[in-house]
């Protein structure tokens, strides 16, 4: 059972946080909306109302109706609000009355100021936001945040330019992944939806029906701010080796063991480990115990196994961790150098567990499952784990090579390819 | 009233959709009833010639006849790809003082490729004015998705001169894909193969409930329709050889018309298995009597004398699915746009590398101005839902400029936005003086992501000019460097201390110069006037 959804309501500016509670909610407590998924009617569904403060309120919900949206795969649903109280509107309230009264302190950003890879100027102010006070204490929610459903853009081209540079002003303080509304943390799947639905509101194209050169202005912009955001978010992701990059599109990428925590997710593609263990002479001397090799990790629970890997490390058998990565390494080349690269890359899973930071070690992985690949012909995903070996350790020399005989003659010289590791 | 047109700008075949009243996109026909127009501009004694008509001028005067120009626009004339076209055309290429590619017409005159790419765009305009019954000012024009940004600004800087404001340069894949309907219904995910006259085009394209993202494109750039021809002709004057003993190789008239039956029996060809060719008057001999050649040509024969181009397909649909790893079975359809992918032999050697059967388009060589008209109704709000997103493929780097006498600079190039950026974006860098009351920086900008120069290709050298007199390093030039919607570049610069906008001054750019466009424009804005004044009288 997932857990309970957080639906992500981003409040620009004070007047949509008082439309929200005075013109969106039905009988006070209805909303309706178009969602990118079809939730179960009674299942819960919460709010984050993201106030122009930053702050981030939770109210509960329970979803009552759900009818799919004509013309695209995304569905209408009215959730019923059922954890707005009265305590929690009047402190709506209070913060849009104090805001209006103070109209600029209302938009200093009281997030936390680390940001990621971009170095936007930092945006602490000396004196403390109103909002930091006003009662009630509020929770912020930190995980998880799913799309994206931001309020509809006014169509009049007057409050539509205002409501564009308000968005432009706001978003030029934040922080790359603030833009485009996920999590510091955020995996490949939900950057690509954050940037999607950021594109999709203010995309020049979108905006263009309008003809007027200053709201095309402003969504150049604009989307150029998301733009960037993404790719930053997309470089860093790509290096950390938990993303895939081509043209615009971003993925998880196809190799397993990727970055360690897609483990515990069950995408794992079927083909890169449904293939049967070899034979046990060639399995690492220290491994008496089967299930300590990752390879195993194909077993249909994936918490359990995510449960290894995060305990299995303290209970690894104690010669493994007196051998020097190097030691894994050198047996690892000497299974490749024999043609043998099954050996090698469960030898060098073994080597990962206890190793988990290296980067040859790594890389050399992606090697020989790019190996293992190419000897079964599939010639495509040999490719992508070589380029997510480069991508793990840039100087990996042998990646190179073999990429290199696959563009010359589709890596079906086996005696080159071992050559490489002699 | 002013319209706007969907154009698909092609190496060797343009053509021009509108949008109907009820906003369903009609592709147009030339006077001569085709729906495509060669492009293809004779410059005759009596003034340019365009399209259809000018295939004339292939007979007698190859060398002011010019064909196949989209390979030259935007590009320098040191580009590999020119000097080994240079070697094939009949015309004649010569640099340009800033080391853009012209087209020499004899007499000490030259054109520039924009300003033939824009006679066939005014030809375009022509047919769709006449259609629509008033002026043509904008329009959507299609680029392949490799085009880089120096090949867009010239494919912009053409439509200026043919008096069209670009309202959006358009992918042709994802033309294709959205000509095709992709927009409508689910996740899919396309191969785009486009054989067209000159050039063939392989992108995997995804589409997902309408928005479309061009993943990886490969292709080869002198693969197409021409040179199908140009083996039957091989052949054609092989047989001639041994049937009449007569040598027509050298005989540029002889030549072309074989080229036009050959074309004329490879069209029959998709459809037949065998078909007769006759030229009755293949050439004049010195006695004044006239060489008869005729004989039957069977569909098994030019596959064969095709073969090895066939091979030559296979290369780049697998590069492009690797690219963007993808294997064959996770490709949902393959859609084949250009007129050769009419022929059987094409069609099955395709189906035989993606494991799959293409899907039929009843108009192979109209689909991609379809989808530019569509792009048109999409721009005025008319379809909903749709969002086309393009990258900046290549990179851009900037290097500070190094000595005027050599243009080859050996400086190293800092990459400024990387390769693969979703456009629109912006970067910046900042600059520093290194002399006392320096006047001006300038800088080099580059297309590519290498370090090395020798690499990239030259965008252009500018300077930030005019700036405030002060000791050396203390004046900070931020150069903001944005690549719009349509993959084109522009640059602003900004003094940092003072926050003054500085200016920037063009040294030197591959592609025509702002005054030449501007100069152009107004002059074939003026015969197009005169025209529409007689049209109306008329």
């Amino acid at each position: 059972m997932s857990p309970p959804r957080t639906l992500h309501i981003r409040c620009g500016t004070w007047e949509q946080v008082e439309a929200f509670y005075s013109r969106k909610l039905r009988r006070g407590r209805l909303l309706s909306m178009r969602v990118p998924f079809a939730p179960e009617l009674g299942s819960e569904l919460t709010i984050g109302l993201e106030l122009p403060s930053h702050i981030v309120m939770t109210i509960d919900g329970v979803v009552r109706k759900c009818e799919p949206n004509e013309g695209d795969d995304r569905h209408w649903i009215e959730i019923e609000l059922v954890g707005l109280s009265e305590e929690l509107l009047r402190g709506l309230r209070d913060m849009v009355a104090s805001a209006s009264a103070t109209p600029t302190k209302g938009r200093v950003p009281t997030g936390d100021t680390a940001n990621v890879v971009s170095s936007p100027p930092p945006r602490r102010t000396a004196a403390p936001p109103p909002s930091e006070d006003a009662p009630p204490r509020l929770p912020r929610i930190t995980a998880p945040i799913s799309p994206i459903i931001e309020e509809e853009l006014p169509s009049d081209e007057r409050e539509l330019f205002g409501a564009l540079s308000t968005e432009l002003r706001r978003l030029r303080l934040a922080a790359v992944h603030e833009v485009l509304g996920v999590s510091r943390d955020a995996r490949a799947e939900e950057i690509r939806a954050g940037w999607m639905a950021h594109v999709r509101r203010f995309h020049p194209d979108v905006l263009a029906p309008h003809r007027s050169d200053a709201v095309s202005h402003l969504a150049e912009e604009l989307t150029i701010l998301g733009n960037r955001a993404y790719d930053r978010l997309r470089v860093a992701l790509v290096a950390e080796g938990r993303g895939a990059a081509f043209g615009p599109a971003l993925f998880t990428p196809h190799g397993w063991l990727v970055g360690f925590d897609d483990l515990s997710t069950s995408d794992v593609p079927a083909r890169a480990v449904a293939k049967p263990r070899t034979t046990t002479t060639a399995a690492p001397p220290v491994a008496p115990s089967a299930p300590t090799t990752p390879l195993s990790a194909s077993a249909p629970p994936p918490a359990a196994t995510s449960s290894f890997l995060e305990t299995g490390f303290e209970h690894l058998p104690s010669a493994a961790s007196s051998r020097t990565g190097e030691s894994y390494e050198a047996q690892a080349r000497e299974a490749l150098a024999a043609g043998d690269s099954s050996a090698a890359r469960e030898v060098l899973a073994m080597a990962l567990v206890a190793f988990p930071r290296s980067r040859p070690l790594r890389s050399l992985y992606y090697v020989a499952s790019a190996l293992t690949a190419l000897a079964a012909g599939q010639i495509v995903l040999a490719t992508s784990q070589l380029e997510t070996a480069l991508a793990h350790h840039e100087g990996c020399v042998e990646a190179s090579l073999v990429l290199e005989q696959i563009h010359r003659n589709g890596g079906t010289d086996y005696d080159a390819l071992r050559k490489v590791f002699q | 009233m002013s319209y706007a047109v969907g154009i698909d700008l092609g190496t060797s075949n343009s053509a021009v959709a509108v949008l109907d009243d009820d906003g369903r996109p009609r592709i147009l026909t030339t006077p001569e009833g085709s729906t495509t127009l060669p492009s293809l501009v004779w410059f005759s004694p009596s003034g340019p010639v365009v399209g259809e008509a000018a295939r004339e001028g292939l007979d007698h005067s190859p060398d002011v006849t010019i064909f196949g120009v989209k390979r030259l626009m935007g590009r320098r004339f040191d580009d590999p790809d020119v000097r080994r076209l240079a070697r094939v055309l009949p015309y004649e290429l010569v640099a340009a003082a800033n080391g853009t590619t012209m087209i020499a017409l004899g007499q000490g005159q030259t054109v520039s490729p924009e300003e033939v790419s824009a006679l066939v765009l005014l030809e375009l305009r022509r047919i769709a004015e006449e259609f629509l019954g008033g002026p043509v000012v904008e329009a959507v024009i299609t680029v392949p998705a490799w085009f880089d940004t120096a090949q867009r600004q010239a494919t912009k800087d053409a439509a200026e001169i043919a008096g069209l404001r670009v309202r959006r340069l358009l992918s042709e894949p994802t033309a294709a894909a959205f000509g095709h309907g992709a927009h409508r219904g689910e996740r899919r995910r396309f191969v785009v193969c486009d054989l067209g006259g000159g050039t063939f085009d392989v992108a995997v394209v995804d589409v997902d409930s309408g928005v479309f993202e061009v993943l990886s494109t490969t292709g080869d750039a002198f693969l197409g329709g021409d040179d199908f021809d140009r083996a039957i002709v091989e052949n054609l004057v092989r047989d001639v050889r041994a049937a009449k003993g007569l040598d027509v190789s050298a005989d540029a008239g002889a030549v072309d018309r074989l080229r036009v039956a050959a074309q004329r029996a490879k069209h029959e060809l998709s459809a037949e298995l065998a078909t007769s060719l006759q030229i009755p008057e293949l050439l004049l001999l010195p006695s004044g009597k006239a060489v008869e050649y005729g004989r039957t040509l069977r569909r098994d024969e030019i596959e064969l004398w095709s073969s090895t181009l066939f091979r030559r397909l296979e290369h780049p649909c697998r590069d492009a699915l690797v690219r963007a790893s993808r294997a064959s079975d996770q490709v949902d359809e393959v859609l084949l746009v250009g007129g050769m992918t009419r022929m059987p032999a094409v069609r099955r050697q395709l189906a035989r590398i993606f494991g799959k059967e293409p899907s039929i388009i009843a108009n192979p060589e109209e689909v991609v101005a379809i989808g530019a008209a569509l792009e048109v109704a999409r721009l005025d709000g008319l379809i909903d839902g749709v969002l086309i997103i393009d990258v900046c493929s290549r990179g851009l780097s900037i290097s500070p400029a190094g000595p005027p006498t050599s243009s080859s600079v050996s400086a190293p190039c800092d990459l400024v936005i990387g390769p693969n950026s979703v456009v629109p974006t912006r970067e910046h860098r900042v600059l520093l003086t290194k002399q006392e009351n320096q006047q001006s920086i300038e800088f080099d900008l580059w297309e590519g992501a290498s370090t090395d120069p020798a690499e990239n290709t030259h965008l252009g050298r500018f300077a930030l000019v005019e700036l405030p007199l002060a000791p050396a390093g203390e004046v900070l030039a931020l150069i903001e460097v944005t690549i719009d919607v349509d993959g084109t570049v522009r640059l602003a610069g900004t003094e940092l201390i003072s926050s003054q906008s500085l200016s920037i001054e063009q040294l030197s750019h591959t592609g025509l110069e702002r005054t030449e466009i501007e100069r152009l424009a107004n002059e074939h804005g003026r015969r197009t006037r005169a025209r529409l004044g007689t049209g109306g009288a008329g």
